[in-house]
């Protein structure tokens, strides 16, 4: 999930943004790599394609994680439902 | 063209002993089409009047050269509506009648058990139902007069009878506007029965020897990359419904040279529309102090909003928005820049993205403009972030040897050109056969409500 996850952020950096991407780790905060909340969201539909869910139409409450590991955690608690769901 | 109430169709089409309506391996002589009109009386299930669902353009025609100036009202429904918005639309509007040939309708009855022996009824003046082509939910009714509808009807100059190619739906405004114009002009009609393949309805279109054409800008680009149309040659292009960008009226002026190309600005809930002549996009800033046809126009908040120079049509159910001056509002988003008015898209069509509002219309116009795009289209999807994404979908002129560079060029292109919030969020590459994919009856892009889930 993980390096999935860095994957598609690596290609979309590479589409939308100019230089390398940064390199994300668990304690990066997501609003400093340089990301806005547009970039956010078309990552976060890129995901949804990748993946097949997108936790945060699919939560129940409103969450916003604040780093890169905190955003992995919230995807693979959503992959263990839809899994356990099946 | 005269006065209301002087319009007649049935005897207008018995006058015309000639083939007036070409069909796929059929033609139709005025007269044939009229048959009923002499002496026939309306069946009494009847009663007030009747919906018509007829998919055969002779049977509609001839209903309605039949009933017009007899029945008190007359609801036309697109053959395919599926059976509970027509029973909802009837219900709507008083009608309990139902002339079709469909056997998921029920109580429907055919067009010849529509008529009895016996005298027929007094003359009188018949309420022409037309549905507009919404996109979702069931489509909103407004009743018309055959006057009216046919106000902008035009008679055929001398020795040279103009044939008419029918792409839209007869029984829409912009379908029924072509119909009465062949019909009542002096001209004849090629149509096709509903769910022709376009290609086919094209073909039949360059063998009938069609001069004249009115499609929307999304047919039109279609019909530029179809084979099919490769006999064609109007004298004559209209271009209605969407909006018409220079792209596509360069690519028209191109490849058919000699034709007069004319697009058509019409508001269907203001029932007036004029039309420009001069080849590009928009329509002149003076049109603002006079319009061709007498409409007034004006532009408040953005809009466009028309006042009719006779009765505007009167809605069934709620209508659009009327100032205390009778102007109506168009719902159409427009800009002044260097003396052309330009449309910028639909308000409903509008998307909010991160706070910033978005007309999809005018990405693909840009795309549109692009020299490897035949046909973009953009769609939009919900985001927990933003609200809504765009997406773009892109028809490439030829086949691409290369797609990923394709895509990665018109992103740069979008880039350049558009602001952050514009930009697609995914570009995909699409082949031909979603050339007839996303299109409403109507000829038009499918665009989701503002702000639906959809």
């Amino acid at each position: 999930m993980r390096e999935k996850i860095r994957t598609v952020f690596e290609e979309l950096w590479a589409e939308q943004e100019e230089g390398p991407a940064p390199a994300l780790a668990d304690d990066t905060v997501l609003l400093e790599t340089g990301l806005d909340s547009l970039g956010f969201a078309i990552f976060v539909a890129r995901l949804d394609e990748e993946l097949g869910f997108d936790p945060f139409s699919a939560a129940e409450e409103a969450y916003y994680p604040q780093t890169f590991g905190e955003f992995v955690a919230f995807y693979e608690k959503h992959a263990g439902r839809s899994a356990a769901a099946e | 063209m005269t006065a209301a109430g002087a319009v007649r169709l049935g005897p207008a089409l018995a006058a015309r002993g000639d083939a007036v309506l070409l069909l796929p391996g059929r033609d139709v002589a005025g007269a044939a089409l009229a048959a009923r009109v002499p002496g026939a009386a309306l069946a009494p299930a009847l009663g007030a009047g009747a919906a018509l669902c007829l998919d055969d353009p002779a049977e509609l025609i001839g209903a309605l050269a039949a009933l017009d100036g007899r029945a008190a009202r007359l609801l036309l429904l697109a053959p395919g509506l599926p059976a509970a918005p027509v029973s909802e639309l009837m219900a709507a509007a008083g009608l309990s009648a139902l002339v079709s040939r469909r056997e998921d309708l029920p109580g429907a009855i055919a067009p010849e058990a529509a008529f009895a022996e016996g005298s027929a009824p007094a003359p009188q003046e018949t309420d022409w139902v037309l549905t507009t082509s919404g996109t979702t939910g069931t489509p909103k009714m407004v009743r018309h007069r055959l006057a009216g509808l046919a106000r902008t009807v035009k008679p055929a100059p001398e020795g040279a009878a103009p044939v008419w190619g029918l792409v839209y739906e007869p029984t829409r405004f912009a379908g029924m506007q072509v119909v009465l114009q062949a019909l009542l002009g002096g001209g004849r009609l090629a149509a096709a029965p509903e769910g022709t393949p376009i290609s086919d309805r094209l073909a039949h279109f360059a063998a009938s020897g069609v001069t004249h054409l009115s499609a929307t800008p999304t047919l039109w680009r279609r019909i530029l990359m179809d084979p099919a149309a490769a006999g064609l040659a109007p004298g004559q292009i209209t271009l209605g419904g969407e909006i018409a960008d220079d792209a596509v009226l360069g690519a028209l002026a191109r490849r058919f040279p000699e034709a007069r190309i004319r697009h058509i600005y019409a508001s269907t809930e203001a029932g007036v529309g004029f039309s420009v002549r001069d080849g590009r996009a928009g329509f002149p800033e003076s049109y603002l102090a006079g319009a061709p046809g007498g409409a007034a126009l004006k532009i408040r908040g953005e809009r466009l909003w028309l006042r009719p120079p006779g009765m505007p049509p009167e809605p069934i159910g709620p209508g659009p928005a009327r100032d205390p001056d009778g102007f109506i509002d168009s719902g159409d988003r427009v800009a002044v820049e260097d003396g052309r008015v330009r449309f910028l898209g639909r308000q409903s069509s509008a998307v909010n993205i991160g706070g910033a509002k978005i007309q999809p219309e005018e990405i693909e116009r840009l795309v549109n403009a692009h020299p490897e795009v035949a046909l973009a289209r953009v769609a939009v999807r919900p985001s927990p972030i933003t609200g809504a994404l765009l997406t773009l979908s892109v028809v490439p002129v030829a086949a691409p040897e290369d797609p990923a560079a394709l895509r990665r060029s018109l992103a740069a292109y979008c880039r350049e050109h558009l602001p952050r919030e514009a930009r697609p969020a995914k570009i995909t590459i699409a082949g031909p056969e979603a050339l007839d994919e996303g299109i409403t009856a109507a000829g038009k892009i499918v665009r989701a409500p503002a702000g639906g889930e959809a």
